[in-house]
């Protein structure tokens, strides 16, 4: 290891970045914004999947079967679908259990000690993994012998299941949008501390510095501008967590807001790539943009 | 070393700076390029390490083509010659022992072969005592000395000098006309372009004349004026 010309490659890039300070904090700045606005659009995105997916996880398909089915065919179906990979639990509930639960839903609205009879018939109570494949497993289901009616509420799943895939496809363009124009910005500032050492860059060549070798201080000078941009970035999402959050969370009391759904440290880690990404893509377009001219 | 073949140019403005001009500069030559401002010199030796591309014709440097080099092959070219420019150009915001350094850690050489070389190359220059000035605090002199030493500093095996006298007193120009000399002796072709006739006709080595663009003239012991000797001044 050459030490004295790792002592000159940093003596370089700290030269150049405390030289143009002004632009330097342009492009940090520009980085800090454009992270705050991902990372507050990642965390709400989260958020709202969270929502939806707390509630995709509660869905149950309740599986009626006919009044003369016998215990066998019910066996049957309860072993086809343990051994279906994508059914969570299946929980028998009979004719009796069946009764008294909508007793206890209805706060004895419902007199059922009128019934000469239970109209119940014997129901399972499936859950599956993967809210998607709901309807799938329920068709499955509904094709099996003894099986009067599968029901489970239809129209939520698909409209959350839809809500998942717009914020999803929102989300890409939304952050494909953020990162253009900041690497755009970035990309401008560090073309301009290119055109301000022009002659310096020129004399480089003249004695036979590679373009490598004239680029590696300005991609580490976009790496910090990145690094230092979103770091502060995080800073203020920090911040705005625990100042703002607890306040939106009390302002609207009938979304049962979950921040815990967002996992904080790998929020923290792409958020801090990307602003470093950013940095050292928009230096090398930059400056690789001066030196083929 | 050299091979210059029918090479013309014309600046992207119009203006046409060599033409048609045919140069062979053998290994461990000494060659005067003179001629009146303006005549094409400087742009001749641009030409030599692919500042500017010819027109048309072909040039040869060291075996590499030197009209034909590919983006990524200039700067290995560019190491193995020294240049003296005519504008110097020094790093204003670098010390002199770092503008000579500079040429060193550009092409990767170790820490311990530059903390050799640039002192030496200081020292041949005369300037070991001001190696921590900056350009800006130099006398013309002093640059153009710098200038010298990080030309020198890789020991090339072809040094051009654009005017390096230029703004040197004459004790100063007799010491750097000395040291291109010796390490012409050492074996490095040298090629001077020059508008200071007592150098010239002092060291009777191969001069070849520049008239607009085109080469009038190349003596094997030439003077600066085509067939005056030493002391000798044209009127007019
Ligand atoms: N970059 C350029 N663009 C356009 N024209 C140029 C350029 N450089 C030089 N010229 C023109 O080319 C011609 C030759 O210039 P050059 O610098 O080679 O002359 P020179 O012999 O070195 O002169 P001097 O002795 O004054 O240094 C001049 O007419 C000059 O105006
Ligand atoms: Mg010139």
């Amino acid at each position: 290891m050459d030490w004295g010309k790792v002592k000159f490659f940093l003596g370089e890039v700290l030269r150049n970045f405390t030289r143009n300070a002004g632009m330097q904090a342009t492009a940090i700045g520009t980085v800090a914004i454009t992270i705050v606005l991902l990372g507050a659009f990642l965390f709400v995105r989260a958020t709202l999947a969270g929502l939806g997916n707390d509630i995709l996880n509660q869905i149950e398909i309740s599986v009626y079967f006919t009044n003369d089915a016998s215990t066998h065919q019910e066996d049957a179906v309860r072993a086809a679908l343990s051994k279906d990979p994508r059914v969570a639990s299946v929980a028998f509930v009979s004719k009796q259990a069946g009764l008294k639960e909508l007793r206890a839903e209805t706060h004895g609205v419902i007199d059922t000690s009128l019934l000469t009879e239970n109209p119940l018939p014997d129901k399972f109570r499936v859950r599956v993994h993967d809210p998607a494949s709901v309807q799938n497993v329920a068709l499955a289901i509904r094709k099996m012998s003894g099986v009067a009616n599968v029901v489970y509420p239809q129209t939520i799943v698909a409209r959350l299941l839809q809500l998942g895939s717009v914020l999803r496809r929102v989300g890409i363009v939304v952050i494909a949008v953020f990162l253009l124009v900041a690497g755009i910005i970035i990309s401008n500032t560090i073309r301009l501390t290119v055109f301000a050492r022009r002659r310096e860059i020129s004399i480089m060549q003249l004695v036979g510095a590679t373009n490598m070798y004239i680029r590696a201080p300005f991609i580490c000078e976009g790496f910090l501008d990145g690094l230092i941009g979103s770091v502060i970035a995080i800073g203020l999402l920090t911040a705005a967590r625990f100042m703002l959050w607890p306040k939106l969370v009390l302002a609207l009391p009938w979304i049962q807001l979950n921040a815990s759904t967002v996992h904080a440290p790998a929020l923290v880690a792409e958020l801090i790539l990307t602003g470093a990404a950013i940095g050292i893509l928009s230096s090398w377009i930059s400056v690789g943009r001066h030196l083929r001219t | 070393m050299i091979s210059v073949r029918n090479v013309s140019l014309t600046y992207p403005n119009g203006v046409r700076a060599l033409d048609n001009v045919s140069l062979e500069i053998g290994k461990g030559d000494f060659v005067f390029l003179v001629g009146h401002s303006g005549t094409g010199k400087s742009s001749l030796l641009r030409l030599l390490y692919h500042e500017t591309v010819p027109t048309s014709g072909e040039i040869t440097v060291d075996g590499i083509r030197v009209d034909r080099l590919k983006r990524g092959r200039i700067p290995a070219l560019r190491r193995h010659l020294g240049v003296v420019f005519q504008d110097y150009k020094l790093l204003n915001d670098k010390t002199v022992w770092e503008n000579v350094a500079f040429a060193m850690q550009v092409t990767g050489a170790h820490t311990k072969d530059i903390m050799r070389q640039v002192p030496r190359a200081l020292d041949l220059v005369g300037l070991s005592h001001k190696s921590r000035m900056f350009p800006g605090e130099l006398s013309g002199g002093e640059a153009q000395r710098t200038a010298i030493a990080r030309a020198l500093v890789n020991n090339p095996k072809l040094l051009l000098c654009d005017e390096p006298t230029g703004n040197l007193d004459p004790s100063n120009t007799t010491e750097i006309m000395e040291l291109l000399l010796r390490i012409n002796v050492k074996g490095t072709t040298v090629v001077v372009a020059t508008h200071n006739q007592a150098v010239v006709d002092r060291m009777r080595r191969r001069v070849v004349r520049l008239e607009d663009g085109k080469i009038v003239t190349d003596e094997e012991r030439g003077y600066y004026y085509l067939g005056l000797g030493q002391g000798q001044v044209l009127s007019g």
